[in-house]
């Protein structure tokens, strides 16, 4: 009795979750890279050849990277003073609240918020309404359906993410840490360098790491910011499922998607790990 | 101890740069609420007469009605199948010895590290290839598996902190294992349980695209508003926004401010 009630057998409590991510994950993830390498001839690389042999599908990759890039600087650079402000000059008791502040419509869909930011942007948006109303010159602002648009709508939702992961990082900081630098006579700047800055920095890879996935694969702010005629690879996998069809080339797509988020994902991973086994020698 | 590390100086930069964040997250969102009840088919300023049209007009259109209620549905389902599959897994991670645990562990929160489109066709090539007709048992199917590592991750959390020693003390008075979860730790884990349903259920809800890829032709809420957005203009896409932002942002909120305080909660218990 006494030693089998200390030893759970754990299969009972994990089979059921993880027979749910082996038949539409794991299985699916396969299936799909085995129909990336299919083609008309048997197996090969014919499909990726395709790929990086056709203008308009390489410019759609070189969109997405380029657009997830940058939102992803954008959305994390701002996130630094954000969960600083939240962290270290609000009330404790304060804290939650601020944050939520910032997170509140992340919690709404991501369609509509990207729908609402038309409203603003547009020509005879609420922008452009304010502009003529000041200086009495009614303007073109242009902005909306430009990669711009795009990178502005996805750097602030990375800037939420970011904010969040960072904060969370920031929050579990000794406080004794920075009281005991501040005594020894540091300097703001230097208890941030020292301190703040590198304990901070798991979070910070982690907000970024999390942004970029999102940003390479949405298809929502590309779409309705950024409009069809330059698509990124999103909406053209999208359109290619409920248009053409061609389910190798979707696979394909996919695959390249996918190898994007690993190659970039990379340098975060294993500096993760060099730092993981920093912390244990 | 604010004091030290932020000058008067900065505290003012900080402050502003607060609040002129929070002018341009909430400025199209209040943009659209006032749209929402401004009167005339285009969406421009000057604000006309306030008008409760586009409500009732909203209430008055089946499809965004019945797609409501599908994506209700799909929602509460999947977020309980996701929290009581990710409440069993999160107990295992957390107090049985798993092989190959970083492994197992990796799997379940996979979906979390991947974007949701890659989810999304995956699922749908598989289909195809296997010869099943897209339909919403699948959406649920995919949604749960979405929203899992997020059960997961929070129930695990909660669960961590709980000394094994309350369930051993029950067994070694006679209880089963099984009792003593459903009688001791999952009303221990209560709040949690209850934010981890919220916040699936928010998840889930909003999904897009592995509903889009899943479905032929039953339609959730969001592939309706995307529909609407991509194909034409409609002036009550204000009202449904509106009404979906305060829906969604009811639930998250409540969520968040579960697992935020419950969280300063626990830790002023055991201080």
């Amino acid at each position: 009795m006494g030693g089998s009630s200390n030893t759970i057998n754990p299969w009972p409590f994990l089979l059921p979750a993880l027979l749910l991510c082996i038949l539409f994950f794991l299985i699916p993830t396969v299936n799909m890279v085995i129909l990336s390498l299919t083609t008309e001839n048997g197996f090969g690389l014919d499909n990726f050849k395709l790929f990086f042999s056709t203008p308009h599908l390489t410019q759609a990759l070189y969109r997405s990277i380029t657009l997830a890039i940058s939102a992803t600087i954008m959305g994390s650079v701002v996130a630094w003073p954000l969960a600083y402000f939240i962290v270290f000059c609000v009330n404790k008791k304060w804290r939650p609240l601020f944050l939520l502040a910032i997170l509140a419509p992340f919690w709404t869909s991501f369609t509509i918020r990207a729908f609402s930011w038309q409203l603003v942007l547009s020509d005879n948006g609420v922008i452009a309404w304010f502009i003529e109303l000041i200086t009495g010159m009614s303007v073109t602002l242009g902005i909306l359906y430009t990669m711009n648009a795009s990178i502005f709508g996805l750097a602030l939702f990375c800037s939420m993410l970011t904010t969040f992961t960072l904060y969370g990082a920031l929050v579990s900081i000794d406080t004794k840490l920075i009281e005991a630098a501040s005594n020894l006579g540091a300097k703001p700047f230097n208890i941030f360098k020292d301190i703040i800055f590198p304990l901070g920095l798991p979070g910070w890879i982690a907000g970024i790491f999390l942004s970029f996935i999102v940003c390479v694969g949405d298809y929502a702010v590309p779409t309705l910011l950024g409009g069809g005629l330059k698509p990124v690879l999103a909406q053209i996998m999208l359109s290619i499922l409920k248009g053409t069809y061609d389910l190798s080339q979707a696979a394909t797509i996919a695959i390249i998607l996918a190898m994007t988020v690993i190659m970039c994902g990379l340098p975060l991973i294993i500096y993760g790990m060099l730092r993981r086994k920093r912390v244990s020698v | 101890m604010n004091g030290l590390i932020v000058n008067k100086f900065m505290l003012l930069i900080l402050t502003a740069f607060f609040g002129l964040s929070l002018i341009v997250i909430y400025l199209p969102i209040l943009v659209m609420i006032v749209f929402s009840f401004n009167s005339g088919k285009y969406q421009t300023l000057p604000f006309r007469e306030p008008t409760f049209e586009w409500y009732v007009s909203l209430i008055a259109d089946n499809s965004f009605i019945n797609s409501f209620f599908t994506s209700l549905m799909m929602a509460s389902l999947a977020s309980i199948f996701a929290t009581i599959l990710g409440f069993l897994a999160a107990y295992a991670f957390s107090k049985a010895k798993v092989p190959a645990h970083a492994l197992l562990f990796g799997i379940v929160v996979c979906p979390l590290v991947i974007p949701m489109i890659l989810i999304g066709i995956g699922m749908r090539l598989q289909i195809v290839s296997i010869g099943i007709e897209p339909a919403l048992w699948l959406v649920l199917l995919g949604q749960t598996l979405y929203v899992l590592p997020l059960a997961v991750i929070n129930l695990k959390n909660r669960i961590d902190k709980i000394p094994k020693s309350m369930e051993e003390a029950a067994i070694s008075l006679g209880s089963t294992r099984i009792k003593s979860i459903i009688l001791i730790l999952a009303p221990i884990c209560a709040p949690s349980i209850f934010a981890t349903l919220l916040l699936t259920f928010t998840f889930s809800f909003d999904e897009f695209v592995i509903a889009y890829f899943l479905t032929n032709f039953e339609v959730t809420l969001p592939i309706r508003i995307w529909t609407s957005l991509v194909t034409g203009f409609e002036p009550k896409i204000n009202a449904v926004g509106t009404a979906v932002f305060i829906f969604s942002l009811t639930l998250g909120l409540i969520a968040q401010f579960i697992l935020l305080f419950k969280q300063t909660d626990l830790d002023k218990n055991k201080a």
